[in-house]
């Protein structure tokens, strides 16, 4: 499909999203919010891990810091929830600065692992911090309509995707670009690394903090647990890699396909969601390790033998 | 003092498991370079392994160990035969979600088949225990302790004095080298794998004895093992051991002195200092 088309396209796909609470049940608006909000998180992550090469697993922090600065704000201080919202977005961002400098030093398995003992210890210290409510959490007050969350979402994911579309054209996108394929080279070339990995880190914290936020206060719930869900996390990366790491709107399809999947499977049996969801992460790293956007592009010209090629090139 | 003994006491004997757990972990990761975030799931099958055989048919849960030895080196052989060695040449992070996958698919697993229970392994001299110069120490812990002792002294002699453990080793120094001595890559992975896998199975047999058990434990220890991992380097059993007895001596401190909750902050935080200061282990060689 040609650019223009796709954008096209994707404008039909929103502007049918914006009316689902006008036509849809109440089930189809509240699987239409969370749907969004994992295509959000994907969406961001891709900036990080699909764009920048660096496999983030404190994604979920940026998450549940912006679930926080709502709930905190609204909570303990009476204040409205834009301002909450504001208030995540400059934790998370703050986090994305403060620790993304050391962390963004490492490669490959050890960011991976500092990501994800980040997200761990973020859990620990918010389960002792009287103001966040420790482990009990906090409740927040609740808030009007699904209909409102609806739009605040697609709004969100819609302003994510046109990030990551304007990453994938600009100058600043082919530095990051540049630094997943070699970041040695990327440095010699004149790209400032550092500056570059910490301004991706930071977006995507802004993306997800938001993402968190209105989740919280659709909600209306937070606890440590559920804000800084590591599983959350690998869900995100899941749904981007199945998708299609580094593409525009390859994630956010992603998340879509692998949501109402889990969501019926879900309606079933809530064990066998989750085994199929493991199920699929095999099998789609296995046989399609590049997403199904690349599987779109190849699979016309391979045929099945483009899974036999993507076998080949990885096994032993 | 007198508490502060039985603390340390009690968190040596605790790091002498958490260093079991890591072996396995510690293993993969050295010669397959695959971090196997199901390692803390297959911990969890030995456990039940364990347990099924302590309440089925009534064997002594130290007995049900080499059970769950070689259970669970089957179910890891096949696991890499046919699922990571698909893998192996990709990105590391494919192999990464890749062993998440099999996390998520033995733990949802476990719980369909265990129900999501807590369990308990309470053999009848579960109560026994002894005075260590005024410390408390159920004889149970110390047989655990042992145990996990013995089996890292037993993987550190199978490595450095087998013809196998000398191919696994010479595998993670140089693939191609090996392979021209005749190494069968597929089958030493496999091999490789499943000995991570047993290690696993033996740690979660003698967990399952200290601790209560249920299908969510793996994500947690697979955790702290990896915590253990970076603290001793990827290098040498013995590293492992100290990594090991350090954590678990840390977490029993911090209980002791900061409070219970926040002994995950300091695990944890220990863990991404390292790594930010010195990301081949605290007593790894320098990069």
């Amino acid at each position: 499909m040609k650019p223009a088309l796709k954008f096209i396209f994707a404008a039909l796909v929103v502007g049918g999203f914006a009316t689902v609470p006008s036509w849809g049940s109440a089930v189809l608006v509240q699987f239409g919010i969370n749907a969004l909000i994992l295509a959000t998180l994907a969406q961001s992550w891709n900036i990080i891990g699909g764009y920048t090469g660096y496999p983030s697993f404190g994604n979920s922090v940026f998450y549940g810091l912006g679930g926080y600065g709502v709930a905190i704000a609204l909570v303990q201080y009476q204040l409205p929830s834009a301002v909450g919202l504001i208030l995540g977005v400059v934790l998370a961002v703050l986090f994305a600065f403060l620790l993304g400098l050391p962390v963004l030093r490492l490669r490959g398995h050890y960011f991976a692992i500092a990501t994800l003992g980040l997200t761990e210890v973020m859990t620990a210290i918010v389960s002792n911090l009287d103001i966040a409510g420790r482990n009990v959490g906090l409740i927040l007050p609740l808030a009007k309509g699904d209909t409102l969350f609806l739009e605040l979402s697609l709004a969100l994911l819609v302003v994510t995707t046109l990030a990551v579309a304007w990453i994938s054209r600009s100058r600043f996108g082919f530095g990051l670009i540049a630094i997943r394929e070699n970041e040695v080279a990327a440095a010699v070339m004149g790209v400032n690394t550092t500056l570059y990995k910490i301004l991706a880190f930071a977006l995507c914290a802004v993306f997800s903090a938001l993402a968190g936020g209105i989740h919280a206060y659709w909600i209306t719930y937070l606890d440590p647990g559920s804000a800084f869900d590591v599983s959350l996390n690998v869900r995100m990366i899941i749904m981007a890699v199945f998708g299609g790491p580094g593409t525009i709107f390859g994630p956010a399809l992603g998340a879509f396909a692998l949501a109402a999947i889990s969501e019926i499977l879900a309606s079933k049996i809530t064990s066998l969601a989750s085994i199929f969801f493991g199920v699929v992460i095999v099998v789609a790293i296995i046989f399609m390790p590049r997403g199904v956007a690349d599987l779109a592009q190849n699979f016309r010209r391979f045929g099945w033998r483009y899974f036999q090629e993507n076998i080949k090139a990885h096994r032993v | 003092m007198q508490l502060l003994w039985q603390i340390l006491v009690n968190g040596v004997l605790l790091g002498g498991l958490y260093a079991l757990m890591a072996l396995g972990l510690v293993l993969v990761w050295g010669v397959l370079n695959i971090v196997n975030l199901a390692h803390g799931a297959l911990i969890m099958l030995g456990a039940y392994v364990c347990y099924y055989f302590f309440t089925g048919l009534g064997w002594d849960p130290f007995a049900a160990l080499p059970v769950a030895m070689s259970l669970l080196f089957c179910l890891g052989y096949l696991i890499q035969r046919w699922v990571l060695n698909l893998v192996i040449r990709a990105p590391m992070f494919n192999s990464l979600l890749v062993t998440f996958g099999l996390e998520v698919v033995i733990t949802y697993l476990a719980q369909l088949l265990f129900s999501a229970d807590f369990r308990t392994v309470n053999p009848s001299y579960a109560g026994a225990n002894f005075s260590f110069f005024g410390a408390t120490v159920p004889w149970v812990r110390v047989l655990a302790f042992g145990v996990a002792l013995a089996l890292t002294f037993a993987l550190w002699l199978f490595l450095d004095h087998t013809r196998i453990g000398r191919a696994i080793r010479a595998t993670a120094q140089n693939l191609v080298a090996a392979r021209l001595y005749g190494v069968n890559p597929r089958q030493l992975y496999a091999l490789t794998f499943g000995i991570g896998a047993a290690l696993a199975g033996a740690a979660g047999a003698l967990y399952g004895v200290v601790s209560q058990i249920n299908p969510y434990i793996g994500a947690g220890l697979t955790g702290k093992s990896f915590a253990i991992a970076i603290i001793g380097g990827l290098e040498k059993s013995l590293y492992v051991l100290v990594g090991g007895l350090f954590l678990g001596v840390v977490e029993a401190l911090t209980a002791l002195y900061i409070g219970p909750t926040y002994t995950d902050v300091v695990s944890f935080g220990i863990l991404v200092l390292v790594l930010i200061v010195r990301p081949t282990g605290l007593l790894g060689r320098t990069a």
